[in-house]
């Protein structure tokens, strides 16, 4: 076998493109189905309605990966939404201009992802214990800032942009196309995510092959709590309150969706456009189920069910490759 | 200091003992490849069957398929004249095949005991009768020689006690046939002769041992007969009294022994990197220069603080006292990232553990330390990432099908050259070689030796870290003998013998055993 006749790197490749084709194909079938299924289904709003219901769970899965790509995970993610909604309804209400106030928020979900990262790299603590700390911390910080009671937001400008749309699409979708894009170029055409998945893989083979092990997993942390401070913003524009108590059990989806997506909880393996995907195929599973009058409570068992189904096959192909 | 192979067995025993398992045109397919051509073989029972061949010979396959860990695509087995399907480990286990593997498969946080009865623990009304298999397992330890306490947790122990533990378990469980895998690939002198103590008393027993490995001298101290597999065929079966290293490894490789430790002499030029007295944990006073051109061997048992040095020298552990210069200049190392934009590389002593992504591809194992290089601004070049990788799989002739295959598909040789070959293309001026051809067949080994050369060539100086003696007597400048976390001797080119070495190395150790026999 000549080594001039390999061709280039089209296995891994092909594979990650078939994934994504079938969970696509997945997606359009049940859009097919349900639009079969019921007429209310196919109607602007209800599309509209689906594609804001999943992107704000698609933006954190992103975040999500890129901490499960590098072996770890981040339960935090739905505390530090409902946080979000708080710091910025405050900073709002405060009369601080809607673009700092957002800057501000962000700033804080930085901090959170640094924190975690700190206690991971300098304290030794697992990424469960850590992120697991901060989820209930924060609702506690949260409630302690609110007395409890939610904040409502007066400025209309601020929650008119989740409800509108440009060029027929929600800006919300938008939002989803703002980070993925980039999200992708980082994850797959950068160095830094090249680290992700060393790291994921073996930190100590990265570490001595000269790749700042510290400083990627400040990164994936950071790069998570932003997006879900990011996903905070928008729920308080989509609701119009700030309310620590929101995005109760959202981290679980934006797991349920990155891996559905296909990463692997073990680290190293993923992408961006699996966990988009996941996040907006859970969206329709609970969207029709609604439609369909299907008792709320199965949904969650639908979604379980389809966690184990989707993940199952995903195991049998890479193992059969 | 050991009697040779001929004091021990005067010539092998050779009336045909009772056939115990018999292979008739065993064969296995993977797709795309024809890992084991038809293979007719009989094993005695209580023989010592070595099995030598490079990797990627089908040694591991053979294994596999006498283990029931894959199914066979065609032929037939027959174990005591009956015919077995071998379709799971379950069933090799129950008929008493067992086997050894090169890199210790049992549960690191169980205690030794907890380990030697695993699955099969003494329970009594449901609770496990602890204090009683912790004396069990010692007298079984004890009873075989081996100076290791049953009660602590496995971990605890260095990778070569456990493989001994590993050993000790295989022979508990009414075991007939065992397959050494590369047993003594991690092991001191000591501890391989306590396994072969070890394996010389089950043959005594009757059991049939497999020994599979890739240094001739022990093939020929236990072995009764040696068989050589090559590119999956099975090329022969000699008795060992009738054949000579020459020929098994013209038999494994089509290519004389002299071509293997190809060494080069260049006259050294400056120093590139010195130590003085430097200290740390599990080395004091180390002082040493290598020079361009040439390359710098420490010798020493497993534990004798090489590794330590060297990992320390590279920034991954802390310094205690003493003073690097590189090229001339005083330089503080106190990262592997510091180490690395000075121009040292280090290939690290285990594969797995520090040397590659083995989940992830080829192409991104050998670029992981050049992708500063080869981005421009944010982006990763793609052109030059695959051109990269292409140039190194070319040039090291990494066997892999493409770039994009996983680190982890390929042989324990190419997975080596992966590890080195990452470094190449890196610009580095200190390369340091920690035991880079364990588990690597003779072929690969000679490819790795000629790479040393080039690097020599090129103005790089090397650091040679090898237990194994003729490697390092055959390739190394300036030897370094370690002992104890100390450098206890120098020699230069094939100065000194064999014998000074291995007692300089061993010294202390040695007058116990003396002391013991």
């Amino acid at each position: 076998m000549s080594i001039e006749a390999i061709p280039a790197e089209k296995p891994k490749r092909n594979y990650n493109v078939l994934f994504g084709l079938t969970l696509l194909a997945l997606l359009v079938l049940l859009w097919i189905v349900l639009s079969l299924a019921t007429p209310s289904f196919a109607s602007g709003n209800n599309i509209a309605n689906l594609l804001r219901q999943g992107s704000m769970i698609a933006i954190m899965a992103v975040g999500q990966t890129f901490v499960i790509i590098t072996g770890g995970i981040d339960l935090s993610v739905g505390a530090v939404v409902g946080f979000a909604t708080v710091v910025v309804a405050l900073l709002i209400n405060a009369g601080v201009p809607i673009a700092l106030a957002i800057l501000i928020t962000l700033l804080v979900g930085v901090a959170i992802g640094l924190f975690h990262g700190f206690g991971i790299v300098k304290m030794g603590l697992p990424p469960f214990i850590i992120t697991l700390a901060t989820l209930t911390s924060l609702r506690g910080i949260g409630l302690l800032m609110t007395n409890g009671n939610s904040i409502n937001i007066n400025s209309d400008s601020f929650t008119a942009f989740s409800r509108n749309s440009f060029i027929g699409i929600p800006n919300l979708f938008w939002m989803v196309i703002l980070v993925g894009v980039p999200a992708y170029v980082f994850l797959h055409h950068s160095r830094w995510g090249r680290y992700l998945f060393s790291v994921g893989s073996n930190a100590e083979a990265s570490r001595l092959s000269g790749v700042n092990v510290q400083r990627t997993i400040y990164m994936a942390y950071t790069l998570s709590g932003l997006c879900a401070a990011f996903v905070g913003v928008l729920l308080a524009a989509r609701i119009g309150i700030g309310n620590p108590t929101q995005a109760e059990g959202w981290e679980l989806q934006a797991i349920a969706s990155s891996v559905i997506g296909g990463t692997s909880l073990f680290g190293a393996v993923g992408s961006v456009h699996g966990p988009l995907l996941g996040a907006f195929i859970l969206a329709t599973i609970n969207n029709g189920a609604n439609l369909l009058n299907v008792n709320s409570f199965w949904q969650r068992i639908i979604t379980g069910a389809l966690i184990i189904i989707i993940v199952y096959f995903d195991g049998l192909r890479r193992r059969g490759k | 200091m050991t009697p040779t192979a001929q004091e021990l067995h005067p010539a092998p025993v050779l009336e045909p003992g009772r056939t115990i398992l018999e292979l008739r045109g065993l064969e296995k397919r993977y797709p795309g490849t024809h890992a084991l051509k038809p293979v007719n073989l009989a094993f005695r029972s209580g023989e010592i069957h070595a099995i030598v061949g490079e990797n990627g010979a089908g040694k591991s396959t053979l294994i596999k398929l006498l283990t029931g860990v894959m199914p066979r695509t065609s032929g037939e087995v027959f174990w005591e004249g009956q015919p077995a399907a071998l379709a799971t480990p379950h069933e090799a286990m129950a008929l008493g095949i067992n086997a050894v593997h090169q890199e210790v498969v049992l549960c690191r946080h169980l205690t030794v005991a907890a380990n030697m009865f695993l699955g099969e623990e003494n329970s009594r009304f449901g609770i496990l009768q602890q204090r009683a298999m912790v004396r069990e397992a010692q007298k079984i330890i004890d009873d075989l020689g081996f100076d290791l306490p049953a009660h602590v947790v496995l971990g605890d122990l260095t990778i070569g006690q456990q493989q001994l533990i590993a050993a000790a378990r295989a022979t508990v469980r009414g075991t007939k046939f065992l397959i050494f895998d590369e047993p003594t690939a991690y092991l001191t002198r000591k501890e391989a002769d306590q396994l072969f103590t070890l394996i010389r008393r089950l043959k005594g027993e009757g059991v049939t041992i497999i020994y599979i490995s890739h240094r001739m001298e022990e093939v020929f101290e236990l072995a009764d007969r040696v068989s050589v597999l090559r590119d999956g065929t099975l090329v022969g079966t000699r008795n060992i009294a009738e054949t000579n290293d020459a020929e098994l490894v013209k038999m494994m490789i089509n290519r004389s022994i002299e071509q293997v430790y190809h060494k080069e002499h260049f006259t050294p030029g400056a120093p590139i990197v010195e130590t003085r007295n430097l200290s740390g944990k599990g080395f004091e006073n180390i002082s040493m220069t290598v020079r361009a051109g040439e390359i710098v061997g420490l010798y020493g048992l497993i534990g004798a603080g090489r590794s330590e040095f060297v990992t320390s020298l590279y920034g991954r552990h802390k310094k205690s006292a003493g003073q690097i210069l590189w090229e001339g200049k005083q330089v503080q190392i106190n990262s592997e990232h510091d180490a690395i934009k000075l121009g040292m590389a280090l290939a690290p002593e285990s594969r797995r553990d520090q040397g590659l992504c083995l989940n992830l591809p080829v192409g991104l194992n050998l670029n992981l330390p050049i992708y500063k290089r080869i981005s421009s601004n944010l982006l990763i070049s793609n052109a030059k990432e695959k051109a990269e990788a292409d140039r190194q799989i070319a040039g090291l002739r990494i066997k892999t099908p493409t770039r994009g295959a996983l680190a982890s598909s390929l042989s324990g040789g190419n997975q080596q050259k992966i590890v080195i070959g990452k470094w190449l293309a890196h610009g580095a001026k200190l390369f340091i070689f920690d035991e880079p051809t364990v588990g690597v067949d003779v072929g690969t080994k000679a490819e790795i030796y000629r790479l040393f050369g080039e690097l020599l060539s090129k103005g790089a100086g090397i650091i040679l870290i090898s237990s194994y003696l003729p490697e390092v007597y055959e390739l190394a400048d300036t030897l370094h003998v370690f002992r104890r976390g100390k450098l206890v001797a120098t020699h230069g080119f094939n100065t000194a013998s064999h014998e000074d070495i291995l007692t300089q190395a061993l010294a202390e150790k040695q007058e116990k055993l003396g002391g013991q026999t």
